[in-house]
């Protein structure tokens, strides 16, 4: 048997229909960290950028930067048996779970399996169709136990909404799973795997030993995403930004500046922050997404002290 | 074939040589399984423990067994004939429901053997019992929060698993899941021999990827003169985009000859009623369990269906409870309001709890229906008193309101999970009794002999869209019958399921059953 430090890390990635899994696969693929598996545990949803291929044999796809992209459909344990019999040429196996399966079911095989060990469960969410989904006698209780067990919720198409939608949202979507990290991407800006900072899996369970460290069990977090149409100025921000919390562990995203015709990139750290030209001229106002601890102070306090920032 | 007197084949045939070996026999059309399974011939490599009485594809009677301290003994025997002490022991058949809620767990298994891993698959195939040693081996024996690992009362695993999870790690830890290894040539041979030993001579494989491997075989079995069935393969549609499965099919109808039948394709939307996964309407579940599972995402099937349907191709839809059966016959009147398809035969599979109205629709959009009549003889009492409630239990598997309202429909078997055997068929769908002896819907839903009988020879023909060459004994189609010992319309109705079976005709073939 393989020791547990040598289990291939998997990430399930899960949504209902239409919710953009298909985007995001194909963004964790295209800035792999390594050689990437992706089983696609679905027909016909491989959609890899057409540059990227470097061989297409139906149900698989090899990809130039070493990444795999298969294709399961029916056969779908013996796929993944076969990618761990395969030794170890990947280091990292990403599963997307079907439009209507749970993917909560497919991560608890890395938990039982010695060869692997659970990185993320990243659950998609249309916030657009959500609330609706969720209301729906026909699919509601299947959408609600796509992501009532999942470590990270990426709310999607923030763009085509409104603040006032977005916020009721991210509203249903915290009542099914408080404790999940909820980040509100578009289908324009998804995370890749750094990004989301592979923390580790949020799992309850289990004697399995050496693989996770216990102290990370209870890992829980709170959002806090601040969105406004003007522009910020800089030495008052300054001042905004160390007037924050401690509670608030990370804060990321694009702003507009007073004065200055780029959109820049802020990205802060605990206490450390910065600053970079994001070389567009294109997006407009100010969009930043917060990390914090269960005790970070509620939003609306937040919102104002960088509202304090705005020119 | 040649139908008439010997004077009126002459006539058309030429000079005849007669043969009067079924002088004492009674020829019906070779029985049709509209929908059953290749895995009917891959489980009889394991010992059966299920409560009803089956046959081998030997021919021989292999008891049921109706307590667990039964399967524990037939357990011991299995074992006692494996050489290799580390070599696991597989068994299949097993159901509660049918020995009256009995468990099997770990430590009964154990006192079968607590050194060689023990693993008992159920009649669903979706759950099984495994001995301690595999619990331990697998890492699943401690303190442990995964789904389908089932706990007792104080939290000790009862050696039940019924998840992806559990299933992966314990197959993987055996060397395999035996079920799902490559087919081979032995396997098709047996469901060949049991399709022979019922009269059955036209088959279906009714949810199959088709891979090279299997249709080489297919291919090759179909050649031969001894090989007794015509095999209807159904492509899942679960494995292939709908542009792939529509080039797969013409692909594979090329391959299409007298004994193999490409071009249907297989689509699932929900579970099982006993399994509380089939999606059922308002009350829901008798016993309040929550409703079931989509295999297909309610609003992905109208495009699947389309797609199909277009392309000419028609479609076995899998719905057992009546909010999924709704749902395809939406998927189906959508497509056929977009692309007006005269004989499309689409058919609904299982379809148990569908009501008049949703007949009526099907009659409506010239869909067809197969019957699973074998639940109500095997899940009966379990749909009357936990699944459906008595009103809903009464019309389960409606073969009358389908023969009133003139829904084209087949009866079948869904083997392994029930016994292949349309004669038992039949039998089921003209007494309509459980097997705790209930009574079922029969003023209302009982088929007459006659009807039962064509639900299992043209009826079924007819939903794969065969009933052109076999179903009915009729001049041109291909020889195909049923040799039987007895005529069903001269025994009492109860007595159709034990009419002895000696074998088949296959294009003019005599195939003797094996037997004792
Ligand atoms: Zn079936």
């Amino acid at each position: 048997m393989i020791a547990a430090q040598a289990a291939i890390p998997m990430t399930v990635v899960g949504g209902f229909l239409g919710a953009g899994k298909t985007t995001f696969l194909n963004r964790l693929i295209s800035e792999a960290e390594g050689r990437y598996a992706v089983l696609v545990n679905d027909f016909g949803a491989i959609n890899v950028d057409a540059n990227l291929i470097a061989h297409h044999d139906g149900t698989t796809i090899a990809l130039t930067n070493g990444c795999v992209c298969c294709s399961v459909g029916g056969g779908f344990i013996e796929a993944l048996g076969g990618l761990l019999d395969a030794g170890g040429k990947f280091d990292h196996i990403i599963v997307e779970a079907s439009g209507v399966g749970d993917p909560w079911r497919i991560a608890e095989i890395a938990l039982v399996e010695p060869m692997l060990r659970l990185n993320a469960t990243i659950v998609l969410v249309d916030a657009a169709r959500i609330e609706m989904l969720l209301a729906d006698p026909q699919v509601g209780a299947t959408v609600r136990s796509q992501f009532e067990r999942c470590d990270v919720v990426l709310l999607n198409k923030i763009d085509l909404i409104d603040r006032l939608s977005l916020e009721r949202a991210r509203d249903v979507v915290e009542q099914v799973c408080s404790n999940a990290c909820v980040i509100e991407t578009s289908q324009a800006s998804m995370p890749n795997l750094a990004s989301l900072h592979q923390r580790p899996a949020r799992s309850p369970f289990y004697a399995q030993p050496c693989a996770v460290d216990s102290a990370d069990h209870e890992i829980t977090f709170r959002r806090w995403s601040y969105q406004r149409d003007g522009q910020f100025d800089r030495s008052r921000l300054a001042l905004a930004l160390a007037a924050l919390p401690p509670e608030l562990l990370r804060l990321k995203g694009a702003c507009r500046l007073a004065g200055e015709a780029n959109s820049a990139l802020l990205q802060m750290a605990g206490r450390a922050w910065s600053l970079t030209d994001a070389g567009s001229e294109e997006s407009s106002g100010i969009a930043l997404v917060g990390i914090g601890t269960t005790s970070l102070p509620d939003r609306l306090e937040l919102d104002d002290i960088l509202d304090h920032a705005l020119a | 074939m040649a139908v008439g007197s010997y004077e009126e084949i002459c006539a058309d045939a030429g000079a005849i040589e007669v043969d009067r070996r079924f002088a004492d026999k009674i020829l019906l059309p070779g029985f049709v399984e509209g929908h059953s399974h290749i895995m009917e011939g891959i489980v009889w490599t394991m010992p059966y423990v299920g409560a009803g009485d089956r046959r081998s594809p030997e021919g021989l009677l292999v008891q049921g067994i109706r307590d667990v301290e039964g399967i524990i003994e037939r357990l011991r025997e299995a074992a006692d004939k494996l050489s290799d002490p580390d070599t696991p022991l597989f068994a299949w058949g097993f159901d509660p429901l049918h020995i009256g809620g009995q468990q099997l767990t770990r430590w009964h298994l154990d006192q079968v053997s607590t050194t060689r891993p023990i693993m008992v698959i159920h009649a669903s195939f979706h759950i099984s019992n495994v001995n301690t040693l595999i619990l331990d081996r697998a890492g699943l024996l401690g303190p442990i929060d995964i789904s389908g690992v089932v706990v007792d009362e104080d939290g000790r695993p009862t050696g039940e698993l019924q998840g992806i999870a559990a299933r992966f790690r314990v197959f993987r830890m055996l060397g395999g899941n035996p079920l799902s290894a490559n087919l081979t040539t032995d396997d098709v041979n047996r469901y060949a021999a049991s399709a022979c030993i019922q009269g059955v001579t036209t088959i279906t494989d009714l949810h199959s990827d088709l891979p090279d491997n299997t249709v080489d075989l297919y291919r090759a079995a179909a050649e031969r003169d001894d090989f007794p069935i015509r095999l209807v393969p159904a492509l899942a549609s679960a494995s292939h985009s709908p542009d792939d499965g529509i080039a797969k099919i013409e692909r594979l109808k090329q391959e299409n000859r007298p004994k193999l039948h490409f071009g249907i394709v297989k689509l699932v939307i929900d579970g099982s009623i006993q399994g509380f996964t089939a999606r059922v309407r308002w009350p829901g579940y008798h016993n309040g369990a929550s409703n079931g599972l989509w295999y297909v995402a309610p609003e992905e099937l109208p495009r699947i269906v389309e797609r199909y349907h277009r392309a000419g191709i028609q479609l076995h839809i899998h719905t057992n409870g009546d909010e999924a059966t709704e749902l395809a016959l939406d998927a189906i009147e959508a497509a056929q309001t977009a692309m007006p398809r005269p004989d499309h035969r689409h058919t609904l599979q299982h379809c148990q709890m569908a009501d008049a109205a949703l007949f009526r629709r099907m009659r409506a959009l010239g869909v067809c229906v197969n019957l699973f009549a074998n639940h109500v003889y095997y899940w009966g009492d379990s749909h009357y008193e936990q699944t459906m409630g008595p009103e809903r239990a009464h019309r389960l598997n409606a073969t009358g309101t389908a023969q009133r309202i003139g829904v084209p429909y087949a009866i079948h078997s869904d083997a392994p999970v029930t016994p292949l055997g349309p004669l038992f068929t039949a039998w089921c769908a003209v007494n309509r009794v459980s097997s705790g002896g209930r009574v079922l819907g029969r003023e209302t839903e009982a088929l007459t002999v006659a009807q039962a009988l064509a639900g299992v020879t043209i009826g079924a023909a007819y939903t794969l869209k065969l009933d052109h060459v076999v179903g009915s004994i009729e001049v041109g189609k291909f020889a195909d019958f049923a040799v039987l010992e007895e005529d069903p319309f001269e025994v009492v109705p109860e007595g159709l399921k034990d009419i002895p079976v000696w074998g088949t005709v296959v294009g003019g073939h005599v195939h003797k059953a094996p037997g004792e």
